[in-house]
C-alpha cells in the first residue's frame, strides 16, 4: 500500500493522473453539452414567426393532446397553409419560385418531389423512458412549461436538460396535496418498462 | 368507390421512409390499391405513435383463423386474434403469433429470380409465365398448391379450366399427417357426402379420442382447444370426461382423464370391440358389431378385456358420448375401415347431429364444395407423369413439395424431369431453390385473399385477408402475375386483378341475409369484409348427418406394417413448428410442449427400451427403415409404449433460410409409399430399426434449465 | 419440491392497504400446454431468441414457460402443464437483494418491477427467485434485418448485462389506464389483457384486479381449486393456479 502512495507522489504520475481525470470529466461535460445543441434541421423552421401569427402549438403537433407522441408536421400540413399565402400566390402577381425565401423553396422542393421532410426531433428522452404527452396536457401543463417560449426561437431547442431529476421535481411539486397521485407519478414503472 | 375506400385504408399502409416509397412506386397492378405516397400526406386520423389495427386471416396453417394485426407507421408489430371470427374468437396459437417472423424473415426472396439467382423485373417474369402457359399443351401443365390460401386455389382452378389443363392439386403435409382424405372418404361412405366433419367437443360428456391429437395440431387446433376448454370448465358443476388412445403421451393424452398407449393400427379393432361391448351393455343387438372378436381386439390393442368393459360402460352410460378418429390411426393400411369403425360409435351413441356429437362442417359461403387435399395416390400419379416427361411445366404455390412429400414418392427426382418449374414461394425452400424461376408472392400478411374453414366453426364462414402492411420487397401477388400472363397470351380471365377476382367471388354474399354484416352494394360490403376480416352467418349452419352404418356388419382387418424392424415409428407433426414454421426463429426457440426440446429433432424412446438397448439421453442413433435412414439424438420419453419410438415432423430442411437449414432431421425420409384404401399414405404403419452410432449430440431443452427443483427422475 | 422443515411455521399476510392490485388466475384444468402464451409474450415484449447453443445452456429469455413435471412410471405416468411467469410477489425475494434498487416494488401498481436503466447485472435477484422466472441478457442478441421491424415501441429493448422478467404487460396496463382516464372512467374488468392471456386459445389465463371482489379473476381465484405456487415460502404471489381435474389413468 505504502508503495502505491509513493508512486502517486511522483509528479509525472500525479500530473498524468490529473490530466486523465480532467479528460474524463471534460469529455463527459462535453458530451452533455453536445446533447444540448439543437440538431441541424432540414429546414430552418422559424418557430417565432409561426407562434407570432397566433398558430396554436397543437395545430402542427396535434398528437400532444391525444397521444404519447406530439408528432412532427408532415409536408401536406405545411403546404396546406403555404400554398394559400397571397404573398406568393396572388393570382394577379405570383412570385416565381426562385424568388421565394430559401427555406420556403426547400419546402416547395419536398412537396414537388413528394418526399417526407426529415425533421429531427429535438425534445427527446432515452429509449428506456416512455413519455406520454396526453396526460401532461390533460393535467393542464402548458407546452411552454417544458419546451420554453417558442416565440423567441427559430429552430426548436431545448430550454433545459430533460433528465429524470427534472421530471421528478415537477411531479413532486405538483402532487404535494395528493399522496396517491404522487405515488403513481414517482413510481418507476410509470415511465420505465 | 372501391378505389376511394382502398385509398383511405391503404394510405395508412404506406411507410414513412423513402425506402418504402421506392418499393411502392416500383409496383405495378399488384399495388393498384396501395397508394404510392409515404407519409407526406398523413391521414387525419393517424398520429405518430398510434397503432392501427387491421383484420386479416392467418396463413400459418389452413384452419383460417381470423387475425387482427397491430401496425404502427406502416410496420406490423403484433398479431392478435380477431374476436369476431367464429373460428378462433380472438385467440391464436403459437404459430399464428409468430407469423410476423415470416413477414420480416431475413431470408425472404426479395425479387423475381431465375435459377442462377439473377434478378429480373416483373414484366419479364410475367413474360416467362405467359410463355410457359402458352408453349405447352394443356395436359402438360400442372398446378400444385398448398391448403392455403383458398382464393388462389379457386383462381388456379379457373385458369386450369380456361387452358384446359388438369385441375390444380392441393397438398400440405398437415393434410397428409391428418389423413384428411381418409376422413372425407369415410364421411362419404357413412353419411353420403365427403366432409371434414365437425366434432362438438364442447357439448360432449364423454369423449373417446382415437389418436385425434386435437390439442396439438389437428384440423383446427385453436377451435378444438376452445371446445376442449368448454367441455372441461364450460358448464358449472360438470366436467367432461376425455379418454385418449395413442401410443405416446401427447398433449391431448396429457389432458385426458385416461390415456391408453395402444398399439398403432389397432384403433379400429378397438373401436369395434368397444361398440360391441357398449351395445351389449345397453342391451341392444347391433348388426355392425356382430362378428367382432372382442378378445382379439383387446389383444391387438394391448388392453385387458375388463378395461374395455369398463370403458364401454362409461361410453354407454353417457347421454352425450363422442368418438373422434384422429390422423395416425387413419394413416394405416386399415385406416379407412378404422375411420368407419370409430365413426360408427357416434351412430351407436345416437349423437349424429346432436349436441356434443358429430356434424357436417358447414358449407363455405364461396365455392362451397369440399376441396379436400390430394391423396398420396393422386400425388403419385402426378409424380409418375412428371418422371415420364409428360408434365412439362409445374407451377408451385403455398407448398414445399420436395420437403413435404415423403421422399419415397420420388418427387424430388421427378422434378428434374420437368422442363419448366415455376415457384411462387416467399422463402428459398427446397422446392424453390430447385425451380427454374422463383416469382415470389407476398407473404400472408401482405396479401389479399380468403380462406374457407377446414372445420371448427359452427357458422358458414369465409375468413377474409387483406394486406396489413405494404409489400416489404419487390414481390407480387401470384394471382396478379397469373392474370397478367393469361391476358398476355390472349386467354384473359374476366378479372382485372386479384382484388377484382375476390370481389367477384364474394359478390353473391352482399345480398345474402343472415350474415354478420350486410351492405346495399359491393363497395360498402368490401369495406366491411376487410374491417371484420371476412363474412359469416349469424346462425349455425352445421349439417346433421344420418347413417345406416349400424345396419351392416363392420370389419377392420389387422394393420399391415411396412419394414421389419422391432419398433413402430410414430411420427407426429411438431405442434409448434407445424409443417412450415422451421424458418421462424422464435418458433424454433419455443420449447416443444412435451419434451421441451428447442431448435432440433429428437427421437422419443421409452426409458425401459433404452435401457435394454444401452441408450442414454442425447445418444445419437440411426433410425433405419427399408426406405431411408436418419441420425437423431435420443430423448428418453417416460410416456411412450416400449415398442414404439416417436419423432416430430417439421425440421430437417436442406434449405428454407438460415434458421431452418441443416437443423434436425425429417422423419418423413423413412416413410414408404404404401397407401390405405382411401389413397392416403399409410405412414403410421412403419416398423424401424434402431442402430447405435456411438456419438452424442446434446439437445437444447428447457427442462435442463429448470431442473434445479422439482426434477426428480425421468 | 420437498418442504423445508427448517423454515419456521409462519403464514404471510398482506398488511392492510397493501394488498395486490393486478393478478392472474391460471386454470390448469384447461391449459393444454400449447405454448401460444410463450410465443405471444416473446412477440409483445421484444424478447430476443438466443439460438440452440445458448438455449442449451439455459440462457433462453422466455418470460413465461410451460412447466411439465413427470409423476410415476410408465404406464402409470402422468404430467401436467403449468405456465409459470413472474408471480409479482407481494413479498418478493428478488427485491431485498438488489444492491442498486433495480428490482423494486411499485407502490402504484403493486407490481414487482425491474428497472432496466438501474440494473448493473449482479444477477442476485435471479439467484434468489424461487420461481426461476428472471432471465439475463448474456449477450446483445442479434435480430438480423429486417426482423427488428417487429420491435414493439412500447417496450424497452434491453441490452447485454440487464436482467429482465415478466411485467404483467405493464405497457398494456398503462395504455388502458390512459385510455380510461381520457374518457373519464375507470378501467373495466377485462380491458387489460397481457399478451399471454389474450392469445390463450383455451382462455386458461385470466387477468384483472384482484382487489376488486367482483372481477373475473377474483371470482376464479376464490374457487376451491385455487392455490399459489410454493405458497410456504411466504412470497405472497399474485398468480393463483386452479388445480386440474382428476387424473385417473389406466385404472
Amino acid at each position: 500500500m505504502e508503495r502505491i502512495f509513493d508512486i502517486l507522489k511522483k509528479p509525472a504520475v500525479y500530473y498524468s493522473l490529473l490530466i486523465a481525470v480532467l479528460a474524463v470529466v471534460g469529455g463527459a461535460a462535453w458530451a452533455v453539452y453536445e446533447t444540448q445543441i439543437p440538431p441541424e434541421q432540414p429546414i430552418d423552421f422559424p418557430h417565432n414567426i409561426h407562434v407570432g401569427l397566433q398558430i396554436q402549438c397543437l395545430y402542427c403537433h396535434p398528437g400532444a393532446w391525444k397521444q404519447a407522441s406530439a408528432g412532427l408536421p408532415t409536408q401536406d400540413k405545411c403546404w396546406a397553409c403555404h400554398q394559400q399565402l397571397t404573398k406568393y400566390w396572388d393570382p394577379e402577381n405570383p412570385v416565381p419560385l426562385n424568388q421565394w425565401p430559401p427555406e420556403l423553396q426547400k419546402l416547395a422542393a419536398y412537396v414537388e418531389n413528394d418526399e417526407p421532410i426529415p425533421w429531427v426531433p429535438v425534445a427527446i428522452v432515452p429509449d428506456h423512458v416512455h413519455f406520454k404527452h396526453r396526460p401532461h396536457i390533460a393535467a393542464g401543463v402548458a407546452c411552454q412549461d417544458c419546451h420554453g417560449d417558442m416565440s423567441s426561437v427559430t429552430v426548436a431547442e431545448n430550454p433545459q436538460l430533460m433528465n429524470m431529476g427534472w421530471c421528478i421535481t415537477c411531479h413532486q411539486q405538483k402532487t404535494v396535496d395528493d399522496p396517491v397521485k404522487r405515488e403513481k407519478l414517482i413510481s418507476c414503472e410509470t415511465c420505465h418498462y | 368507390m372501391s378505389e376511394n375506400i382502398s385509398r383511405r385504408d391503404f394510405i395508412k399502409l404506406a411507410g414513412v421512409t423513402a425506402a418504402t416509397a421506392a418499393v411502392l412506386t416500383g409496383c405495378g397492378p399488384a399495388s393498384r390499391y396501395v397508394v404510392r405516397e409515404p407519409y407526406t400526406k398523413m391521414p387525419e386520423y393517424t398520429y405518430n405513435g398510434q397503432s392501427t389495427y387491421y383484420a386479416t386471416t392467418c396463413r400459418e396453417c389452413a384452419a383460417g383463423c381470423g387475425l387482427v394485426v397491430r401496425t404502427m407507421q406502416g410496420r406490423a408489430l403484433k398479431v392478435e386474434g380477431n374476436k369476431y371470427n367464429p373460428t378462433n374468437l380472438g385467440k391464436t396459437c403459437a404459430r399464428g403469433q409468430a407469423a410476423l417472423q415470416g413477414l420480416y424473415n431475413p431470408d425472404r426472396i426479395q425479387n423475381p429470380v431465375n435459377q442462377k439467382g439473377e434478378e429480373m423485373d416483373w414484366d419479364t417474369a410475367i413474360g416467362v409465365v405467359a410463355e410457359t402457359l402458352g408453349k405447352y399443351q394443356p395436359d402438360e401443365i400442372a398446378f400444385l398448391t398448398g391448403l392455403a390460401p383458398d382464393h388462389l386455389f379457386d383462381l388456379f382452378g379457373e385458369v386450369a379450366k380456361t387452358f384446359g389443363a388438369p385441375a390444380p392439386l392441393r397438398y400440405g403435409a398437415l393434410g397428409m399427417f391428418e389423413a384428411r382424405a381418409t376422413l372425407g372418404e369415410a364421411a362419404r361412405a357413412l353419411f353420403g357426402q365427403p366432409n371434414n366433419l365437425f366434432f362438438d367437443l364442447a357439448g360432449a360428456e364423454v369423449t373417446f379420442s382415437f389418436g385425434a391429437n386435437f390439442l396439438e395440431t389437428w384440423v383446427s387446433p385453436v377451435a378444438y382447444t376452445r371446445g376442449f376448454a368448454k367441455m372441461r370448465q364450460g358448464t358449472p358443476g360438470k366436467r367432461g370426461y376425455l379418454v385418449h388412445f395413442e401410443p405416446r403421451l401427447s398433449q391431448t393424452a396429457i389432458k385426458a382423464d385416461e390415456w391408453f398407449a395402444i398399439k398403432p393400427g389397432s384403433e379400429g379393432l378397438l373401436a369395434l370391440a368397444l361398440g360391441k361391448l357398449t351395445a351389449e351393455h345397453q342391451g341392444k343387438v347391433i348388426a355392425a358389431y356382430e362378428g367382432v372378436d372382442v378378445e382379439a381386439a383387446a389383444e391387438a390393442a394391448g388392453l385387458e378385456i375388463s378395461t374395455l368393459e369398463r370403458l364401454a360402460r362409461i361410453f354407454g352410460n353417457s347421454r352425450h358420448a363422442l368418438a373422434i378418429p384422429g390422423g395416425a390411426p387413419l394413416a394405416q393400411s386399415n385406416g379407412l375401415d378404422s375411420a368407419k369403425a370409430i365413426l360408427s360409435l357416434n351412430a351407436l351413441a345416437g349423437n349424429l347431429g346432436q349436441p356434443g356429437g358429430v356434424f357436417l362442417t358447414p358449407a363455405a359461403p364461396v365455392n362451397d364444395g369440399y376441396h379436400r387435399p390430394a391423396t398420396v395416390r393422386e400425388l403419385a400419379l402426378l409424380v409418375e407423369k412428371m418422371a415420364s416427361g409428360q408434365i412439362k411445366a409445374l407451377f408451385v404455390h403455398g407448398v414445399n413439395p420436395v420437403f413435404e412429400i415423403p421422399a419415397a414418392l420420388g418427387f424430388s427426382a421427378a422434378l428434374d424431369k420437368v422442363e419448366t418449374v415455376i415457384s411462387f414461394a416467399s422463402f428459398p425452400d427446397e422446392t424453390a431453390v430447385r425451380a427454374d424461376y422463383i416469382f415470389p408472392d407476398h407473404t400472408g400478411l401482405e396479401s389479399w385473399g380468403y380462406q374457407r374453414l377446414a372445420s371448427g366453426a359452427k357458422e358458414s364462414t369465409l375468413s377474409g385477408a387483406q394486406p396489413v402492411v405494404a409489400p416489404f420487397y419487390n414481390t407480387r401477388a401470384t394471382a396478379d402475375v397469373i392474370l397478367a400472363a393469361a391476358e398476355r397470351i390472349g386467354k384473359p380471365l374476366p378479372y382485372k386483378d386479384e382484388v377484382a377476382f375476390i370481389q367477384s367471388k364474394i359478390e353473391s354474399l352482399v345480398t345474402t341475409e343472415g350474415g354478420f354484416h350486410a351492405a346495399p352494394e359491393i363497395n360498402t360490403f368490401w369495406a366491411q369484409f376487410q374491417q371484420f376480416g371476412g363474412w359469416w352467418t349469424n346462425d349455425e349452419k352445421l349439417g346433421s348427418p344420418t347413417s345406416a352404418v349400424l345396419d351392416r356388419p363392420l370389419a377392420v382387418r389387422p394393420a399391415e406394417y411396412q419394414g421389419n424392424g422391432e419398433y413402430h415409428l410414430f411420427t407426429y407433426v411438431s405442434p409448434i413448428l407445424g409443417e412450415a414454421g422451421a424458418n421462424k426463429p422464435w418458433l424454433q426457440e419455443v420449447p416443444d410442449p412435451t419434451t421441451t426440446v428447442m431448435w432440433n429433432t429428437w427421437v422419443e424412446i421409452n426409458p425401459k427400451t433404452a435401457e435394454t438397448l444401452g441408450l442414454h439421453d442425447d445418444d445419437v442413433v440411426r433410425i433405419v427403415s427399408p426406405f431411408g435412414a436418419v441420425e437423431v439424438s435420443v430423448y428418453l420419453y417416460p410416456a411412450i409404449r416400449p415398442d414404439v419410438i416417436a419423432m416430430p415432423f417439421g425440421q430437417g430442411h436442406a434449405a428454407y433460410g438460415r434458421y431452418a437449414e441443416g437443423r434436425g432431421v425429417n422423419p418423413a425420409d423413412l416413410f414408404g409409399g404404401a397407401v390405405n384404401d382411401a389413397g392416403d399414405l399409410a405412414y403410421a404403419g412403419l416398423k424401424v430399426k434402431i442402430e447405435k452410432t456411438g456419438q452424442k449430440k446434446q439437445l437444447s431443452r428447457l427442462e435442463s434449465r429448470i431442473g434445479v427443483y422439482g426434477y426428480e427422475e425421468h | 419440491m420437498a418442504k423445508n422443515h427448517n423454515i419456521p411455521e409462519y403464514k404471510a399476510e398482506w398488511k392492510a392497504g397493501e394488498e395486490g392490485k393486478w393478478g392472474m388466475a391460471i386454470d390448469m384444468d384447461i391449459c393444454t400446454g400449447c405454448n401460444a402464451c410463450v410465443a405471444a409474450c416473446a412477440m409483445e415484449n421484444n424478447i430476443p431468441f438466443v439460438g440452440e447453443e445458448d438455449a442449451g445452456y439455459g440462457r433462453g429469455m422466455h418470460w413465461i414457460r410451460i412447466e411439465r413435471l413427470w409423476e410415476g412410471k410408465y404406464p402409470e405416468v402422468k404430467t401436467e402443464f403449468q405456465p409459470v411467469m413472474c408471480q409479482q410477489c407481494g413479498s418478493a425475494p428478488c427485491e431485498p437483494v438488489c444492491p442498486v434498487f433495480a428490482s423494486v416494488h411499485s407502490q402504484a401498481e403493486k407490481l414487482n418491477v425491474q428497472v432496466y436503466n438501474r440494473c448493473v447485472g449482479t444477477r442476485y435477484c435471479a439467484n434468489n427467485c424461487p420461481y426461476v422466472v428472471r432471465t439475463f441478457n448474456w449477450r446483445d442478441y442479434d435480430r438480423p434485418e429486417p426482423l427488428n421491424n417487429q420491435l414493439n415501441p412500447d417496450v424497452t429493448v434491453r441490452q447485454r448485462g440487464v436482467m429482465e422478467k415478466c411485467t404483467f404487460c405493464v405497457q398494456r396496463i398503462h395504455k388502458a389506464q390512459d385510455q380510461a382516464k381520457s374518457e373519464g372512467r375507470e378501467v373495466f374488468d377485462g380491458e387489460v389483457q397481457p399478451a399471454c392471456a389474450q392469445a390463450c386459445p383455451a382462455d386458461a389465463i385470466v387477468f384483472g384486479r384482484i382487489d376488486d371482489p367482483e372481477s373475473r379473476v377474483s371470482k376464479l381465484a376464490k374457487q376451491g381449486r385455487g392455490y399459489k405456487l410454493l405458497e410456504d415460502l411466504n412470497t405472497l404471489p399474485q398468480v393463483t393456479y386452479l388445480k386440474g381435474g382428476s387424473h385417473v389413468r389406466n385404472g
